[in-house]
């Protein structure tokens, strides 16, 4: 990209000046208007988003944001380049975290401000698929699992679930709706290989959408899975489906005698709004015995232009947490943490810039998927005494004093970070 | 010199219990030991079986004063003594004690048997407690459940202390890391490839060396230089067929599968082991079966330099439990075939056939792969996956050793040595007096190493015999198994109730309470 040696010509230069002085008078109106808001609750609703932040003299990157955002809502093209102009003279993705967020959300808003939103987003997403593999996939999930519980809070807390769900069952049948590559099951087949009673069959029906996961790679996971069950003593099959529509009776081949068990990590964000609740029709017709939910807590529903600004804020707000998170998980120069961020950056432009087409991300809270689930009907399934103990002791083994775990009953469980609510897990019976 | 077996037992936390119980043999002083296969007991004794309430009932024994509980009646005695009341000791009556033996209250155990009745008390509540009961005891760090509250506590003890290590070098201070990393691990993968591969290099040396065991093994048994006879041995080398070594390990390792054992084992003699000829004859079956360390360990210390295909097939021996898990775990006799892939089965049971470096093992291990019974429920997965990373470094030596003709790099040490006796048989071998030597682990600096690896897993105890870990301590160089036992103990001392260790040692005597851990090491 040009933007690297551009700026190391411009910056300052020109506009260094104005740039400055308009970003300290910036953080003086946003830090007093800040204090003043102090007050507001912690629901995060409306107008208030991110105001917390303001004590921080560092945290520009929001403030600038949202200005701009405004702007483009507001249709004024003069104001909105000014901005986007001084944001792209900050702004970098291998800079510090502030910088980063700038530049991963300029990235989206110009990509709206220009309608190109979903050309943008394939083309990153072509040139993340030109460095996939197998490689690249697991140490990129393997390392985010051991710097922090981000993915590993939902796996303890639904393996937990599934597990008591299928006690004394003998065939086990688990139907998983999730993007964590079978991460979240080596720790399950070493619990069912440990069980005090007979050692289970477990049938795995992996869900694999061809677009995020490309078949090889779905393949090298699944012989890694039936050699770590051989290992573990496991009777195991592995199947994958590739489309939502393959989830029912016949298709999955479930048969009478097995239990089972759905389990949906980061999934439903990538159904189309309309096949949301179908889905979940779908689950209930597998008469499972368990179904747990995991998802990262945000609302991204925008569909008209009001919800634009509230939806941005929301999105700032969730990463403005995410990039901090991994900011203070990884060391400074993890190629991991590189590419997760990048991750982040096209979910950005899907949230920002895809405007209600096919790549554009939808995300809910837990209240709202929990709505969803409850209509189907499903019924909140508290997780067990033990399981929170499990959970607690995971979040013990990461950076202390960061994050912890918040009861919400009935339905589920939230992971936060310093405080804020990031992931929820949950668990239904029919 | 060889270690007192009943000291390893009781030294290891767990094994707090007894085994003069179901010990129909006084053990003899030091070098000849006799010990009966767990969960086989004297045919003579009382067979008694308590409800499951009492096995649970902890204090059962109430002061009335100040309302303590107690255990056992004796405390309570000694208790009402403190607070002025009459109190009695009973009196032991004579010295004719019927012995008695207990039963498992729950019908599908195995130890619901009084065949396979447990020999004292305590053991079969602990054994109740672990198998069939809640496990109420939860370590705060890790959050592993314990039923015995001593479990717990020795693993409290030493939880987060230790570390997993991976084949590949990464180290891991939390169990869960360590499992998911390893099932995405290459050295999982490339550990069967690599396997295979070599399997297909050795399978004529295998089948040759077998018939050199075979034929030459009787005239070399080692009588002539034993200073201690060694009865036991000689036994096994003279019928060194792979019945008798996989009837005797399986039944050490599997003794809540009868059925299946006798499925598996053709040859009736070896039956009879099986169901419990235990008793005091030392008739040359059941000690062959029963010593997988005491009886022989003499004669080994004595021969092990004479090649002796006694030492050999001890070695083999105290070595072949951790792969009989292995080959347990990995054949799904209940698994349809369609649900695996034969091609990715195959190596590894080709693998555990010759990471033993011996061809009787070998044989009987793919044979037996067949009708491997299905995993016991409480086997340590954990365990396994380090079993998993130590043959994948014995398969490693036994090709160094067939390609190179010499010991070298991160070859285990164990191995080697089996080997090298093995080699020894062949006269031809120019490089037999060298792998010996590797054998006692002199100079070699990758023993150490993999010695530490070892330790710092926290081995089972019943890999205590694997000479790897003898030689980094320097302890016994040349007595085979038996100074394994020892350091077993010492591991299990350290790590009495461990992840790996607590759960290798039920995995490995199942049903029994602690007292067994000595028997497999």
């Amino acid at each position: 990209m040009d933007d690297g040696e551009k700026k190391e010509e411009w910056k300052w230069k020109k506009i260094g000046e104005e740039l400055e002085r308009e970003r300290k008078s910036m953080q003086k109106t946003w830090r007093s208007r800040s204090r003043s808001s102090e007050s507001r609750g912690g629901g995060g609703e409306g107008e208030g988003e991110g105001e917390g932040e303001g004590e921080d003299e560092g945290k520009w990157a929001g403030k600038v944001l949202r200005e701009c955002a405004k702007a483009i809502s507001e249709r004024d093209s003069k104001k909105t380049q000014h901005l986007m102009w001084m944001l792209n003279e900050v702004a970098t993705p291998y800079g510090e975290g502030e910088q980063k967020v700038a530049w991963y959300f300029l990235q989206a808003l110009f990509c709206r401000a220009t309608q190109s939103g979903e050309r943008c987003y394939k083309t990153l997403t072509a040139v993340g698929r030109k460095n996939e593999s197998f490689e690249a996939a697991r140490s990129l999930i393997l390392k985010f699992q051991e710097v922090s519980p981000w993915t590993t809070f939902g796996h303890v807390a639904s393996n937990g679930a599934i597990l008591e769900a299928f006690e004394g069952e003998g065939k086990l049948h688990i139907i998983d709706v999730s993007n964590t590559l079978c991460t979240q099951w080596p720790t399950l087949l070493e619990a069912l290989a440990t069980r005090n009673d007979e050692t289970p069959q477990l049938k795995l029906s992996v869900l694999a959408l061809p677009l995020p996961v490309p078949s090889s790679l779905i393949k090298e996971v699944g012989q890694r899975m039936e050699k770590f069950a051989r290992l573990m003593g496991v009777p195991f099959q592995f199947n994958v489906i590739s489309a939502f529509s393959q989830i029912t009776k016949e298709a999955l081949g479930l048969q009478d005698d097995e239990a089972i068990a759905v389990n949906c990590v980061g999934a439903f964000r990538r159904v189309q709004v309309q096949e949301r609740d179908n889905l979940i029709l779908s689950f209930k017709s597998l008469s499972p015995k368990v179904v747990t939910v995991v998802e990262e807590e945000a609302d991204f529903s925008i569909s008209t232009q009001e919800d634009f600004l509230k939806c941005f804020h929301e999105c700032l707000k969730f990463y403005t947490l995410y990039f901090e998170m991994l900011e203070e998980s990884f060391p400074p120069t993890s190629n991991e943490r590189l590419m997760l961020e990048r991750e982040c950056s096209r979910s950005i432009i899907r949230v920002l810039a895809c405007c209600g087409g096919d790549c554009c991300e939808i995300r809910e809270r837990g209240v709202q998927w929990s709505q969803r689930l409850t209509n189907a009907p499903f019924s909140p399934t508290p997780f067990s005494d033990d399981v929170l103990d499990d959970v607690k002791a995971l979040l013990k083994r990461y950076q202390p004093g960061c994050w912890s775990l918040l009861l919400s009953p009935p339905s589920g469980i939230y992971l936060t970070w310093k405080d804020q609510p990031v992931v929820w897990a949950s668990a239904w019976k029919p | 010199m060889p270690v007192d077996l009943d000291n390893v037992s009781t030294a290891s936390g767990e094994a707090s219990v007894s085994s003069s119980g179901n010990q129909t043999v006084p053990p003899k002083p030091t070098t000849k030991k006799k010990r009966n296969l767990p969960g086989m007991p004297d045919p003579d004794a009382e067979v008694i079986a308590l409800s499951p309430k009492t096995l649970m009932a902890t204090n059962r024994f109430v002061c009335e004063i100040c309302n303590k509980g107690f255990q056992r009646d004796q405390n309570l005695q000694l208790h009402r003594r403190g607070h002025n009341l009459p109190w009695k000791l009973r009196q032991r009556s004579s010295k004719e004690v019927r012995k008695r033996v207990y039963v498992c209250p729950e019908p599908t155990c195995v130890h619901h048997d009084p065949s396979r009745a447990l020999g004292d008390l305590t053991g079969i509540k602990k054994h109740f407690c672990r198998k069939h009961g809640e496990k109420k005891w939860k370590c705060d760090k890790c959050s592993k459940k314990y039923a015995v509250q001593s479990d717990w506590k020795a693993h409290s003890k030493i939880c987060g202390t230790r570390e997993y290590k991976c084949d590949c070098g990464t180290l891991f201070s939390r169990r869960d890391s360590f499992i998911t990393h390893r099932a995405f691990c290459d050295a999982l993968a490339e550990e069967s490839a690599r396997s295979h591969t070599q399997t297909v290099a050795k399978a004529s040396p295998e089948s040759d060396s077998k018939a050199v065991t075979g034929d030459a093994s009787p005239p070399a048994a080692p009588a002539t230089e034993t200073p201690a006879p060694p009865p036991p041995a000689v036994p096994v080398s003279s019928q060194s067929n792979s019945v008798v070594v996989a009837s005797s390990v399986l039944q050490t390792q599997n003794p809540e599968l009868p059925e299946n054992c006798s499925q598996i084992i053709e040859e009736p003699q070896a039956n009879t082991a099986m169901n419990g000829s235990c008793s005091s004859t030392s008739t040359s079956t059941s000690s062959s079966t029963s010593n997988s360390n005491g009886g022989a360990s003499s004669s080994v210390f004595a021969s092990l330099f004479a090649s002796s295909s006694a030492s050999a097939t001890t070695s083999l021996h105290s070595q072949t439990p951790a792969f009989t898990d292995l080959i347990r775990a990995m054949g799904h006799p209940d698994h349809p075939a369609d649900l695996s892939r034969p091609s990715s089965s195959e190596p590894i049971s080709l693998c555990l056939a010759t990471s033993h470096g011996s061809s009787i093992f070998g044989t009987g291990a793919q044979e037996r792969r067949q009708y491997a019974p299905p995993p016991q429920p409480a086997m340590s997965a954990t365990a396994l996956l380090q079993k998993a990373a130590q043959m994948g470094a014995a398969a490693t030596n036994a090709s160094f050793l067939r390609g190179l003709g010499i010991v070298s790099s991160s070859a285990s040490t164990s191995s080697g040595q089996q080997d090298g006796l093995q080699w020894g048989q062949q006269p031809v071998e120019p490089d037999n007096a060298s792998v010996p030597a590797a054998g006692l682990g002199l100079g070699l600096p990758c023993d150490g190493s993999s010695g530490l690896k070892e330790l710092m897993m926290g081995t089972p105890s019943m890999f205590g015999p694997k000479q790897t870990t003898l030689d980094f301590l320097g302890l016994g160089m040349a007595a085979g198994g038996t100074p394994g036992g020892g350091l077993s103990a010492l591991i299990t001392s350290i790590g009495g109730g461990l992840d790996v260790t607590a759960a290798a040692a039920s995995f490995g005597n199942a049903e029994f309470p602690g007292k067994d851990i000595g028997r497999n090491t």
